[in-house]
């Protein structure tokens, strides 16, 4: 029994139309157009106790409605899901005591006053006895580095250090779930990678099942081993982050730095030709090519240095995305206008 | 009671944190209890203006001056404790249903209507409920010592007027959540507020003003459909004029039965609210981001 | 720059102005009428207070010491034609979420973008407001009509063409001195951040003031004068009076200059306010 199952999950939502221009305004007063979009398309999905599973998709492609959904904040179409044995949107106590969901791009902590207040409040809500707390919040901003902050209103702190206060109320419950909406939005670099430190070491000493989406791969790279990825609201691919990237990147980069400055004649026939900024030459070339192609370049130039990449992770999803929105023919564009009323 | 004291506790930690904040912007807390307070004393000044040309508003009513006084105090603690309250909650919740921020509030595990609706509380307007309780001894001291006809006041009215109150707040409440659950479906609603002030004006005056052939049916709307009319009706004329103006004692249920009716409409609205809360929830769709 | 360009550039502005404030009414016409369920309840709301008050002078009249059927100099029909008119003038005077609306945007840092842009803020804040205005009359002239149709009975004669037309130029006056005035208190949030309460105490103030909640003239004689010289009154009190014929002669021809100076006055002050809040604003860095 997995700890999430969905199963044929629906979502969609009714979205009026307006107009263009005055007279669009004027004859809305009376009768509107609606379009339906679906956000999540006749989705399938097991997830394991214990795993950390990545959402991908470009903008729009249903990842966060699909956290919605399983969080029970809203219902869905149609479809069923059951996670830990709960149907989420039935939204009982005792499901909800046990996951969290923390929006990147949402803050639930009250803005003017310090975050243990707020804190405290969660504990009242979530029934934490006291010394569970104190350790708990002791455990979570020690590893945070946030204890200095506890008492300072939450609207003086920096995106970064009210993004590790969020994380701390999500997890001051113990949660055996989390939700994590784009977690590292809008973070430097350090503190994406103190957020990515933290999960980790956090999913590996709790065992908790974690879904995670967010646009950065470097996230994606460092937590998990499982990618969903989703467009226009269906799945499109799920496995490991190595497989996606065997069959996505069917390319490697090769960089040379050739003896001379005359322009190399041939080039064509090795690969393709990304850039020729003499004395510097980028291909790219087939993966199973490589070795032959390589052999090649020394038989025909004098090379003073030679370098070999796989494309980077951000171009390859690309790739990804580019491939799974192209429409086969048994997918519908995903929006119609079906009624007016 | 295990759950109850559960409830209470999380309500006193949305006090204190109430509390905290408003504390932090001193200043405009101040400013907020002189606003509100003035409004009353301006409301009551124009009713003592009133009172110099009238001796009664309506003819027979028995709403003469410290009666009305009694009225006007019941009025203003029924509104203070709505304003304090609830109206923070309410209008917080358009907000919170227009940025999606009501996720959170969903992923509670606890009561999502109480949690709305307890959240916030504007201690400024609680200077109001102390001048209303100031203004209420006032006019009872005044009509148990009038020379002519002096109120007698029972203990079981002592007792009756603090419950009715009491239940008169249970149907603003009521009413305020049924309005509030429509903003989940109309998206934004800026007029909610004003909607919400125009239906309760009608529960600010005397119900014997409502008389005529377009007055009657209005008063009924108001009893008995919408019945907004009995929140501070009942309880001010329970104490102020305890119906001593009828003259057959025998018939005690003529008298009381506005009172009855008021308990089960408090009952009825309260689970209305309730209900209407849930169901609008289910059409909940949060926002795009 | 010589003459000729001079010229050109004027002319161009002064079309291109009207292109621009025409696109600015339109959309701002056009997002009123975006929300319609807001809308249509919006209007019709508007009705209620008055049923109230209505009820409550009918209740007043039916146990006071009246001369001559008579209550501070009004008869109960001149009273419900009073609180009618109010309406009226308060449909061209009220202006919600104005001074909110400029305070807000003061605090959030969002005034900026019409110190970078080539717009003027009132004149901008002016016309959508005329647009605002222009949706709800549009929508409200039926209800209006329907009602004044029904309480014709309590209107009982109509003024002379003169004063009917004093009566239309408070009426415009009105909604001028309501925009400029909430315009300042608006403005005022250059200076202290939370305006919310200085608001609500105004809205006090006018609403008791301005002749919203009643007749100024059952006030004592004392306290009329000094609130007579507000310009609070304007907003509600005075076309309905005039209308009613409780202000004539020279009296009327002087209340109207004074309310000509009176809008001069706020329309210069808005412009002064909104001249130094600009640089005190951008004297803080923003
Ligand atoms: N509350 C809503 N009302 C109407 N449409 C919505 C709503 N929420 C989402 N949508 C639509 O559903 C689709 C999926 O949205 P969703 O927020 O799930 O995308 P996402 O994958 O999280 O995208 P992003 O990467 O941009 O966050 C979009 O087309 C969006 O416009
Ligand atoms: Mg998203």
């Amino acid at each position: 029994m997995s700890i999430i199952e969905i199963k044929d999950l629906n979502k969609t939502y009714h979205v009026h139309q307006k107009k263009e221009g005055l007279w669009g305004s004027l004859t809305g007063l009376f009768r509107r157009e609606y379009k339906e979009v679906c956000a999540v398309k006749d989705l399938n999905l097991q997830v394991e106790q214990g795993e950390f599973v990545a959402f991908l998709g470009p903008n729009g492609a249903g990842k966060t409605t699909t956290l919605k959904l399983l969080s029970g904040v809203i219902n869905p179409t149609s479809g069923s899901v059951n996670v830990m044995g709960y149907v989420p949107w039935e939204r009982k106590n005792e499901y909800r005591r046990r996951f969290a969901l923390v929006m990147g791009q949402k803050n639930q902590l009250w803005w003017d006053l310090p975050a243990r207040e707020s804190f405290r409040l969660h504990q009242q809500i979530y029934q934490i006895d006291n010394k569970e707390f104190n350790y708990t919040l002791t455990e979570l901003s020690d590893l945070l580095q946030i204890g200095k902050l506890l008492d300072q209103p939450v609207r003086e702190l920096s995106l970064g250090e009210r993004m590790k206060m969020e994380l701390t109320a999500a997890l001051l419950h113990s949660p055996e779930i989390l939700f994590l909406d784009e977690p590292t939005i809008g973070l430097d670099v350090i503190a994406q990678h103190n957020i990515q430190n933290f999960l980790k070491y956090y999913q590996k000493e709790r065992k908790i099942t974690i879904l995670l989406t967010s646009h950065y791969m470097k996230d994606i790279a460092a937590l998990c081993q499982r990618v969903v990825v989703i467009a226009q609201g269906q799945l499109k691919y799920d496995g490991s982050l190595g497989e996606i990237i065997d069959q996505f990147s069917s390319t490697k980069e090769i960089t040379l730095s050739l003896d001379t400055n005359d322009q190399p004649t041939g080039l064509e026939d090795l690969g393709e030709v990304l850039e020729v900024n003499l004395p510097r030459v980028k291909l790219r070339v087939q993966r199973n090519k490589v070795a032959a192609c390589i052999s090649r370049i020394m038989d025909l130039y004098t090379v003073e240095d030679i370098t070999v990449e796989e494309l980077p992770l951000e171009e390859v999803i690309a790739n990804v995305f580019a491939h799974m929105s192209q429409p086969s023919d048994t997918d519908k564009p995903n929006e119609e206008i079906v009624s007016s009323r | 009671m295990y759950w109850l004291k559960r409830y209470l506790n999380i309500w006193f930690a949305f006090l204190r944190n109430s509390l905290v904040r408003d504390m932090s912007f001193r200043n405009n807390f101040w400013l907020e209890l002189i606003a509100a307070s003035s409004w009353v004393v301006m409301n009551l000044g124009f009713y003592i203006l009133v009172y110099q040309h009238t001796e009664e508003i309506g003819q027979g009513s028995g709403w003469h001056f410290p009666e009305f006084l009694c009225f006007l105090a019941t009025t203003t603690l029924i509104t203070s404790v709505v304003q304090a309250f609830f109206m923070p909650n309410a209008q917080e919740f358009s907000e919170l249903i227009r940025t999606g921020g009501l996720d959170f509030v969903l992923l509670k595990p606890i009561d999502t209507q109480f949690l709305v609706s307890f959240r916030k509380v504007s201690w400024s307007s609680l200077g109001n409920f102390v001048f209303a309780l100031g203004l209420l001894g006032y006019s009872v001291w005044k009509m148990t010592t009038a020379e002519t006809d002096p109120l007698v006041l029972s203990p079981i009215i002592c007792l009756l007027y603090p419950l009715f109150v009491l239940l008169g707040i249970v149907m603003m409440y009521s009413l305020m959540m049924i309005l509030a659950a429509t903003s989940i479906w109309l998206g934004r609603n800026q007029t909610l507020y004003d909607f919400w002030f125009y239906i309760t004006n009608f529960s600010r005056y005397p119900k014997e003003i409502y008389s005529g052939a377009w007055g009657l049916p209005l008063q009924y709307l108001f009893l008995f459909v919408v019945p907004i009319l009995l929140v501070v009706n009942v309880p001010a004329r329970m104490l102020a004029a305890p119906f001593r103006h009828q003259e057959n004692p025998g018939l005690w249920y003529v008298e009381w039965y506005l009172p009855i009716f008021m308990v089960g409409a408090a009952v009825v609205s309260l689970s209305l609210s309730r209900a209407i809360f849930q169901w609008a929830l289910r059409s909940y769709r949060s926002s795009s981001s | 720059m010589s003459n000729t360009v001079v010229a050109t550039t004027i002319s161009h502005t002064i079309g291109h102005r009207f292109k621009v404030w025409w696109m600015i009414f339109k959309i701002s016409l056009e997002e009123r009428l975006a929300y319609r369920g807001d809308f249509a309840l919006g209007t019709l709301m508007r009705f209620l207070p008055i049923v109230t008050q209505i009820f409550l002078w009918g209740a007043i009249f039916s146990a006071g010491m009246t001369e001559e059927g008579k209550l501070f100099g009004y008869s109960y029909t001149d009273m419900v034609a009073y609180y009618l008119l109010t309406m009226l003038a308060r449909a061209f005077s009220s202006m919600p979420g104005l001074a909110t609306g400029i305070a807000a945007e003061i605090r959030s840092g969002e005034i900026k973008k019409y110190l970078i842009q080539p717009v003027d803020l009132l004149g901008y804040l002016f016309l959508r407001r005329i647009a605002h205005k222009v949706a709800y009359y549009a929508i409200a002239l039926l209800p209006f009509a329907f009602v004044f149709f029904l309480c014709r009975g309590y209107f009982s004669s109509f003024p002379d063409l003169l004063t009917f037309g004093a009566f239309l130029a408070s009426l415009v006056m009105g909604f001028l001195i309501g925009y400029y005035l909430e315009a300042c208190i608006g403005l005022v949030g250059f200076w202290f951040l939370e305006v919310g309460s200085l608001l609500f105490i105004y809205m006090l103030l006018s609403f008791f003031l301005s002749g919203h909640m009643f007749p100024l003239d059952i006030l004592p004689t004392s306290v009329k004068t000094v609130i007579e010289l507000l310009p609070l009154k304007y907003l509600a009190y005075y076309p309905p009076a005039i209308f009613l014929g409780k202000i004539q002669g020279w009296a009327l021809v002087y209340g109207l200059l004074i309310e000509a100076v009176w809008l001069l006055f706020f329309v210069v002050l808005s412009r002064v306010m909104f001249h130094f809040g600009v640089k005190r604003y951008s004297g803080f860095g923003g």
